[in-house]
């Protein structure tokens, strides 16, 4: 396809369109003043993000993105917005504090990542057009889950469970007489 | 240069990672309320994570180490939510507000 003289292929289209999704959103986390809509925000961010996966060959990854990542973790933001604010009141937007400052030590950080990226010799080890491994389906992964990557897995489990007890602790109400 | 179906080389995908990352660590600066930067904290972790899965893909040997790598990455970041948002709730019920210039609570 030829547009604006560039020859572009359909992938191109798709993985401008969903940076486009992804960054713009991502923007709008940082900078929106009430906090409840940048976390909507993040939930779009992180849909552009599965959609990314999908275009690089991870479609179970991407699968587990929207599982997790926007149906778990942004709805448990939510709840927490609700649970720690007054809807609409003063505490419930926040000030941005020292956006020039931040944007200049971003910026560098971002500059040096770019320079890094451009000039770095990894490259030959790559391909170079688009994704070339085809054998990475949920096949794959669950092969390499319970055989070589099973002890960090079982570790996993074992870290979740440490983590619910602590936070239904830390989370719980303290009782009078208890320590 | 041959070209493929897909034409989409991986310095688009790192550099999308990167200005992910940075527009991450620029919300983790700005904002000064525990649940603004949380909502950073997910979107370095998510940069990060584009990264893996790129070069899991882009590798011309058959690995599919980045996106077991990206997994673990999910699942700490889930866990992580889970704590900070307690401790967020906790803090918020002993002094009213997230704000963390003003958490004192632990100071002598």
């Amino acid at each position: 396809m030829i547009l604006f003289g560039f020859e572009i292929t359909g992938y191109q289209i798709a993985f401008l369109a969903l940076a486009g999704v992804t960054l713009g959103s991502a923007l709008m986390v940082v900078l929106m003043p009430n906090i409840l809509r940048a976390a909507l925000f993040l939930g779009l961010t992180l849909f552009g993000t599965a959609g990314l996966y999908v275009l690089m060959n991870a479609p179970f990854l991407a699968a587990v993105q929207v599982m997790i990542y926007v149906g778990a973790i942004t709805t448990m933001i939510i709840l927490a917005i609700f649970l720690s604010s007054r809807v609409m009141s003063v505490g419930f937007s926040q000030a941005i504090y020292n956006p020039v400052l931040a944007f200049g030590a971003a910026g560098v950080m971002f500059l040096f990542l770019f320079v890094t990226i451009a000039n770095s010799i990894w490259v030959k080890r790559i391909a170079a057009e688009g994704p070339t491994n085809s054998n990475v389906g949920v096949h794959a992964v669950a092969a390499a889950l319970l055989q070589p990557y099973v002890f960090p897995f079982e570790l996993a489990s074992l870290v979740l469970l440490a983590v619910l007890v602590g936070a239904i602790v830390i989370a719980k109400e303290d009782q009078p007489g208890e320590p | 240069m041959s070209h493929s179906a897909y034409g989409i080389p991986i310095t688009w995908f790192l550099t999308l990672g990167a200005m992910l990352f940075c527009i991450g660590l620029f919300g983790m600066m700005v904002r000064r309320s525990a649940i603004g930067m949380l909502l950073s904290v997910e979107l370095m972790l998510n940069a990060a994570n584009i990264n893996f899965i790129a070069f899991g893909s882009y590798l011309k040997l058959p690995t599919i180490a980045g996106q077991i790598f990206a997994i673990f990455v999910i699942t700490l970041a889930a866990a992580e939510a889970a704590v900070g948002l307690a401790i967020v709730i906790n803090i918020y019920r002993l002094e009213q507000h997230v704000d963390v210039d003003k958490m004192t609570a632990m100071k002598l």
